[in-house]
């Protein structure tokens, strides 16, 4: 190939990709939304004086149309996959924007212990049994739910924290609850490959040591049920990796049936299961409804007439209707999304009783993640 | 507006590269004005206004110089050039330095301007004062034509980061200049390997930077990599960024000259210095050494000049006490050499190596640090003295992670690769594969590149504060 030939062949491939992908992002309609990534996308800012002499430098038009024209570029999910596949396979990086990929299942680095954090999410709990349940009839439980970096992490190279730590740590700065281990109940395979969350199939194990450190009976007769919308975990679209899809599941029993289970925070009855969400952006959120303040289940076929409290964050959603057998009624609690100060003056709207009731409740437990404890600021 | 960002290469660049084609010959250095300003105002609208007054007071006073030279009004006129563009650095970049340093002297609580410094004033205002100091000279003729001086100072290739182009080497090629597909290819293939080398080591390097500085799992050796990533991380950066800077002038028809040369191949500090931001040397060099009286002086005096020189050197790079520091490091450095140290250095093979390196990777180390507490606790860490671990896990994570771009850093900081690719190109065989390779390797390059970008990678740019 002469030298003359190849300069052309240069500018001519040069500028096509330039030019071809300049008029695509100058034409392109926006889209509103990013599926992969499951957030709103930048939309385009509008030109002015103002909005370019603003000062504000993070509200002025050049900083927003930074945002603008990274998150409506063409072929984008295309762009951020060849990005990954570089720093993976290439470059060799351990970890792409801190999420890493063992033995097919994508995890996020979770390092080092974050011990502010999880004082404060402790402090968050012990508020919560200082002004409502000390001295009380309520027997207080505590369990904290591992991610998968406590699977896969260390044993294979990653930066891991000391899990162990972590737990005793928790351990002593909640001592005002009892503490149910349920890691032996637990392991990689419970989770799934393309998200944080654990498998509601897998982990009957895991309701059952909780039943046991509660002292209620618990039967593991569920029948499994197969959605039919394949599912692509939150790692799915951090990733940028072509990770496969993967098979979601959830349990049924004849009891559900006769439950009521009432979202308090949007004022109407719900279902254990949310088709309308499982076929939505985030299908997980079909347990519970998803991230919902208080939501509460009442099952007059209880095997006991036991009142049991939670406070949990989104692992809760899918493991709660596996103890629904057991409780004649469980108050479902996400501090995220209602201050723990306001808990005592929550009204139920349909009888105009306090919606949370300590007084009466026999068990109450604090179940969290250790993604949400490392990371607690949304506590309120 | 970063030329590593997609709204410069997907909005900013083709609309201008449409502008300049289209324009005929006579509006095209108009059409670089414009686009230089609004370049320049993407970054801080409001610090157009100032570009344009130093520009305007460079014009009239090159021109004025011009009119009276030979006479006493033309040293009149070249001392307020000087006086004004300096005022402009003074004020934006050094006030704050200076109160504080006078505060913390007197006990007086003077209150900080606390002005943001306008990009790129430090590398137009050295552009403003070679101009005018040239026609003082005699050297050039005073450009007639304010757009054409306003294109040279403001000309957004090397408007915020260099080189320091002087108007002696594009006088000519701002009133006539040639554009062909050989230059523009060489222009898009400089342009694509500095951006190659800003985004794909620079960036992962200051990621790896970040990663120790948040560390609470430091070690001996993590100090260590720290130090060499850092020193990396710079040179990618900043060399980067001159090679898109000299690929952009290629394809808009100019020819700047080179700023780096391997740098850390270099067998003495003073060769180091030949090799490194090698406009800002020869500035100092032609603008601030020689009218100090150069070597051609006493012995004490020609000492003196040149810890003026590299204590300004140093200050030219930022307005604290390390940047000093550095620069009077280098010039000990260079005294030793320069005393005693040089014929040895010559004729040592690998000694001298590692002699510069260690200067180098403690000179940035200086440079990196803040205040004198953060260098004492860097020294401390890579010398073993802060208590930290010989190995940490957390170092062993980040090596394991960063090894493949340590190694391509390593080995694109010599000219191994290069002479590689010119090797393989000599042979026929060699000669067509690369022929047929190198554009589609280069824009394949250039795609991998905006998939960094648009995955919203970490991207800071270093010598903006310059």
């Amino acid at each position: 190939m002469s030298t003359k030939f190849k300069n052309i062949t240069l500018v001519c491939l040069a500028s096509l990709f330039l030019f071809g992908f300049a008029f695509w992002s100058w034409f392109k309609p926006a889209d509103p939304f990013s599926e992969s990534e499951r957030r709103a996308l930048a939309e385009k800012p509008k030109l002015s004086l103002e909005s370019v002499f603003h000062e504000d430098s993070e509200k002025r038009f050049m900083t927003l149309f930074e945002s603008y024209s990274l998150d409506q570029f063409p072929l984008r999910d295309l762009f951020r996959t060849v990005k990954s596949f570089a720093s993976f396979y290439i470059f060799q990086n351990m970890d792409n924007n801190g999420i890493y990929v063992q033995d097919g299942y994508a995890a996020q680095l979770e390092y080092p212990i974050n011990e502010d954090s999880l004082s404060y999410a402790a402090g968050k709990f012990k508020g919560i049994y200082d002004r409502f349940l000390n001295g009380g009839n309520a027997k207080v439980y505590s369990a904290v739910i591992p991610d998968k970096g406590y699977f896969l992490a260390e044993k294979n190279g990653y930066l891991s924290m000391d899990y162990e730590r972590f737990f005793e740590l928790y351990r002593e700065k909640t001592a005002f609850a009892e503490y149910i281990d349920i890691t032996g109940a637990l392991s990689l395979e419970d989770y799934y490959k393309t998200d944080t969350h654990w498998r509601q199939e897998k982990i009957s194990d895991v309701a059952k040591m909780l039943a046991d450190g509660m002292e209620i009976p618990y039967s593991s007769e569920y029948t499994e049920n197969v959605l039919e919308n394949p599912f692509c975990g939150v790692y799915y679209g951090q990733s940028a990796l072509p990770l496969p899809a993967e098979e979601m599941r959830y349990m049924t029993a004849a009891f559900m049936e006769d439950c009521t289970v009432y979202d308090h925070q949007n004022g109407k009855e719900i279902s254990f299961y949310d088709m309308e969400k499982a076929f939505g952006k985030d299908p997980y959120e079909m347990y519970l409804s998803g991230n919902l303040s208080v939501v509460t289940i009442e099952n007059p076929n209880a095997s006991t007439e036991r009142e049991l409290i939670v406070f949990r964050d989104s692992f809760g959603a899918s493991l709660l209707p596996l103890l629904a057998q057991s409780y004649r009624k469980i108050t479902v609690v996400d501090i995220r999304y209602v201050p723990s100060a306001n808990l005592g003056i929550l009204r139920d709207g349909r009888t105009s009783k306090p919606l949370i009731d300590f007084r009466n409740a026999d068990d109450v437990l604090f179940l969290y993640s250790t993604l949400v404890l490392n990371n607690s600021s949304a506590l309120r | 507006m970063l030329f590593s960002s997609v709204p410069f290469l997907y909005y900013f660049l083709p609309s201008v590269l449409l502008l300049y084609l289209i324009a005929p010959r006579c509006l095209k250095n108009t059409v670089l004005l414009l686009a230089s300003l609004v370049f320049y105002a993407w970054g801080e609208p409001r610090y157009v206004a100032v570009m344009l007054v130093s520009v305007a007071l460079g014009y009239l006073f090159g021109l004025l110089i011009e009119r009276f030279r030979g006479k006493t009004a033309a040293k009149f006129f070249l001392v307020l050039s000087v006086i004004s563009s300096l005022s402009f650095l003074i004020y934006f970049k050094y006030a704050d330095f200076f109160i504080s340093n006078f505060n913390a002297a007197t006990g007086l609580s003077v209150p900080l301007l606390e002005i943001a410094l306008p990009v790129g004033i430090s590398f137009y205002t050295f552009q403003i004062l070679s101009y005018t100091v040239d026609v003082y000279r005699g050297e050039v003729n005073a450009q007639k034509n304010p757009i054409n001086l306003a294109a040279y100072i403001t000309l957004f290739p090397q408007l915020i980061a260099g080189p320091i182009v002087r108007y002696s080497d594009v006088a000519k090629q701002l009133e006539s200049r040639t554009h062909s597909f050989e230059k523009t290819a060489q222009g898009i293939r400089r342009f694509i390997i500095g951006l190659g080398k800003k985004i794909l080591i620079a960036d992962a390097l200051a990621v790896f930077c970040s990663a120790f500085t948040e560390s609470d799992d430091k070690s001996v050796l993590f100090f260590w990599l720290y130090a060499v990533a850092f020193s990396l991380q710079i040179y990618f950066d900043f060399s980067g960024y001159s090679d898109m800077a000299i690929g952009l002038g290629k394809i808009f028809g100019f020819d700047f000259l080179e700023n780096f040369n391997y740098p850390f191949i270099s067998g003495s500090i003073t060769e180091f210095w030949r090799r490194w931001h090698m406009s800002l040397g020869t500035w100092f060099r032609d603008y601030v050494y020689i009218p100090l009286g150069g070597n051609r002086v006493s012995r004490w005096r020609g000492l003196f000049n040149i810890f003026v020189v590299w204590m300004l050197t140093g200050f030219w790079h930022g307005a604290a006490w390390n940047f000093i520091f550095w620069g009077l490091f280098f010039a000990v450095c260079l005294l030793v050499e320069k005393l005693w140290l040089l014929p040895y250095l010559k004729k040592a093979k690998v000694w001298n190596h590692a002699y510069v390196l260690i200067l180098i990777l403690l000179s940035f180390t200086l440079f990196a640090s803040e205040d004198m507490k953060m260098l004492a606790f860097q020294l401390k860490g890579m010398f073993g003295l802060s208590g930290a671990p010989l190995i940490s896990a957390q170092t062993v994570y980040y090596l394991r992670s960063y090894a493949v771009i340590f190694i391509i850093a390593i080995l694109g900081s010599t000219p191994l690769i290069k002479n590689t690719f010119l090797s393989l190109q000599k042979r026929a065989v060699g000669e067509k594969i690369l022929g047929a390779a190198e554009p589609i390797a280069l824009v394949a390059l250039l795609a991998v590149m905006t998939g960094y970008l648009v995955d919203g990678s970490f991207s800071p740019f270093l010598y903006f504060r310059f």
